[in-house]
């Protein structure tokens, strides 16, 4: 099976930064703007090469905003 | 798991010792975790007579229960300790990304006693700590320090993977200035209570974490059920695009010209900070008579051009929002200050509506750029901006009246809403320079040095400087400010967070509120006091779970805070029960105090901030608060000493204190 990385789906994604706190190799960052016009940053993977596709960051999320896929 | 570790770090920095100590589970559910597990380690751990600045304070950093367990608007972390500015217990609450670091570490809470002999920085990760030389990291500013000590460990061999998380003093903490305070994510503050002294007399530049271990809940399907539901309220709750920072002297107008205010739903204010963060309150604030001008002595009549700090003039600088661990709703900024900084940095926090108001209307200062450029100064400085500007306006004030002179100033005018004088004037505070070494501790040691009659010009509480909201529009913030443990401060209780807490929805004895009189027509019934002795024991549980207090300020029908603890512990509590934990945490805060002989009494807020004397002019004309009636009624009410203000033996132990591993109340 292909190595899964996180995919977000922005519409329930509340920019809370718990998946990127859960990550233990820090590959996630709230980078991502202009989804919204509160200029808020979204979580995003920045580090594909460090993603060990645990998935400890879909399971963090508490309003189901990751999907593991490839 | 049940959303806690169940144990505590001690580092004792003298002996370059560590233990990790297990916390008996009575603790967690008499206390919760967070303030409440600090107050309980401080209370048995400091011995009385102890040094705020000596070998003997214990200088903590505690996690909240519900932090890390998948619940929102959880991650604030307190710091703890015994405070330098009022003698008394001290914290300072933060947000951040810290708190969940803290647990991630494996601790609930991390203690440091002793001093360092030399300059050191404490490393946690998964294998435990390490105690590391901070040479090359002390004398820098926080926001430098935090970014180095990041790098550092990430391009370190066989460094962290994992981004650490940062809390650290900057030049003020560690020249000890007792208006310090512990900076983390590059200029969040534990400001008050003079907690980055402690940090600083310690020689601790900085705890640095990287641990990676999983928080759990008790019950995780009940957990994502709540905060789906939360989340959904706050996506919801938007103001209209048309609704700009010029209504809100209108607003504040209208509001402040009711004569009486009924309760309003928490998520109207939600929808303000979720569009512009405190800075709302900038102009609002000013027509409604809660913002202090000139030194707790004017009113808006003498700060005609407070327009000028407009939030949608600092809105303008905004390049993102800024969002705490957990948090759904940003009401925080990342401004660009490219312009103002002189190449010292290109972006910086948002400037708080505190930091606005401290530098804005209590200085008379129309000019927002030297705002700016003061709110990041500070931030790097590592100083509290309220109590700096509380500083400051006592300064000010003293050289209007002759008190000082230029020969005192380095030549600096210290003229009301001389913007140049007074940015050069914090710059002399950081720096600890001339004038600035004796204004470097906050207004009331200030005016014991100056002398000649100045102390009627320091406006402080027990030594912490009045925060920006005036008790003549909420008296119970009044009240707050001088009897709570840790006095002037406007986190902890008022009439307005009372209004907006829905609490008597949920807690069987707290007073529901239908009308709310006006300050002039405010009367110090049992039933005010029992409404504060409710907001504060709730205020507790904020603290105790590492909640935020905007979260608070939505009311508990949004918030499901009661729900939360349920889930994440398993415990199956009615909201009374939980109630009854945030009495205890507010009582063993008081009994602290009580232990170390502080005489709370003198607590008590400046003469200005109760309309001793009143007013001639502004929203707040002719209104004298019954202060000392509303303080007796408050320590009735809580089970204190009436006189004193300290705990009786009866209430400690009715409260189930003494029924805590090592817990026996002393007095002083």
């Amino acid at each position: 099976m292909a190595k899964q990385y996180p995919n977000y789906d922005y519409v329930p994604c509340m920019a809370c930064g718990i998946c990127v706190q859960a990550c233990p190799f820090s590959c996630l960052e709230l980078r991502r703007t202009g989804l919204d016009t509160y200029r808020k940053a979204y979580p995003d993977l920045a580090r594909r090469e460090d993603c060990t596709g645990c998935g400890i960051c879909a399971s963090s999320c508490p309003v189901d905003a990751i999907r593991m896929g490839e | 798991m049940k959303g806690y570790l169940g144990k505590v770090l001690l580092i004792d920095l003298s002996k370059g010792t560590w233990d990790s100590q297990d916390i008996p589970e009575t603790v967690y559910e008499g206390l919760l975790s967070g303030v409440g597990l600090g107050a309980y380690y401080l209370y048995r751990h400091i011995p009385v007579g102890a040094d705020p600045l000596g070998p003997d304070n214990i200088l903590g950093f505690t996690s909240g229960l519900l932090t890390g367990t998948g619940s929102f608007m959880t991650g604030r972390w307190m710091a703890v300790c015994k405070s330098p500015l009022t003698g008394g217990w001290g914290d300072s609450n933060c947000g951040g990304t810290l708190a969940p670091a803290i647990k991630q570490c494996g601790y609930d809470a991390i203690f440091f006693r002793g001093i360092s002999p030399e300059s050191v920085y404490v490393y946690v990760d998964n294998k435990g700590p390490q105690i590391r030389d901070a040479a090359a990291y002390w004398g820098m500013d926080a926001v430098e320090a935090e970014k180095a000590l990041i790098r550092d460990h990430l391009k370190a061999e066989g460094g962290s993977k994992k981004k650490p998380e940062v809390a650290v003093i900057g030049p003020g903490g560690e020249k000890l200035s007792r208006i310090a305070g512990i900076s983390n994510d590059l200029g969040r503050y534990a400001a008050r209570s003079g907690v980055g002294a402690v940090m600083g007399s310690k020689r601790l530049k900085a705890l640095v974490l990287a641990g990676t271990r999983a928080v759990r809940p008790s019950d995780p399907e009940g957990m994502k059920r709540l905060s789906g539901v939360f989340a959904s309220t706050v996506r919801k709750a938007n103001l209209p695009g048309l609704f700009t920072g010029a209504v809100f002297p209108i607003m504040g107008g209208l509001m402040g010209g009711l004569p009486s205010a009924v309760p309003l739903d928490g998520m109207l204010s939600a929808m303000m900070f979720k569009k512009f963060g405190s800075i709302m309150n900038n102009t609002y604030g000013m027509t409604n008579g809660d913002s202090p001008v000139k030194n707790w002595d004017g009113s808006v009549k003498d700060f005609p051009a407070y327009r000028a700090l407009n939030p949608d003039r600092i809105r303008r600088r905004e390049v993102r929002k800024y969002h705490c661990y957990a948090c759904i709703l940003g009401c925080g900024g990342v401004c660009d200050i490219r312009d103002l900084s002189g190449g010292n940095g290109e972006h910086t926090h948002k400037p708080e509506y505190e930091t606005c108001m401290a530098f804005g209307g209590l200085v008379l200062n129309k000019d927002l750029d030297s705002i700016f450029r003061i709110n990041d100064t500070l931030n790097r400085a590592g100083l509290d901006t309220i109590s700096v500007g509380g500083t400051v306006a006592f300064a000010v004030e003293c050289f209007e009246n002759g008190i000082l002179t230029p020969a005192d100033t380095g030549g600096l005018e210290l003229r009301w809403g001389n913007a140049r004088a007074i940015e050069a004037l914090v710059e002399k505070i950081c720096a600890r320079e001339g004038i600035g070494d004796l204004l470097a501790d906050g207004a009331k040691l200030a005016a014991e040095r100056i002398g000649k009659g100045s102390e009627r010009f320091a406006v402080h509480a027990g030594g912490q400087e009045l925060p920006m909201h005036d008790p003549r529009v909420d008296p119970m913030m009044g009240v707050t400010y001088s009897a709570d443990p840790t006095p002037g401060r406007h986190t902890t209780s008022g009439n307005l967070y009372y209004s907006q807490s829905s609490l008597w929805d949920y807690v069987s004895w707290a007073p529901k509120v239908r009308i709310h009189p006006k300050s002039q027509d405010f009367e110090p019934t049992e039933t005010e006091a029992l409404r504060n002795v409710a907001m504060t024991a709730f205020k507790m549980l904020v603290d105790g779970t590492g909640s935020c207090y905007y979260a608070m300020l939505m009311g508990v029908q949004h918030f499901p805070i009661f729900e939360y603890l349920n889930a994440a512990t398993g415990w199956n509590r009615t909201p009374d029960e939980y109630m009854e934990a945030g009495k205890r945490i507010q009582t063993l805060r008081q009994a602290f105090n009580a232990k170390h002989g502080v005489d709370v009494r003198a607590f008590r807020m400046h003469d200005r901030a109760s309309g001793i004397p009143p007013a001639s002019e502004g929203h707040n004309r002719g209104v004298t608060l019954r202060i000392d009636e509303m303080i007796r009624q408050y320590r009735r009410a809580w089970g204190w000493d009436v006189e004193t203000g300290l705990p009786t033996r009866e209430t400690f132990e009715s409260l189930g204190l003494s029924a805590l591993p090592g817990l026996e109340y002393t007095h002083g």
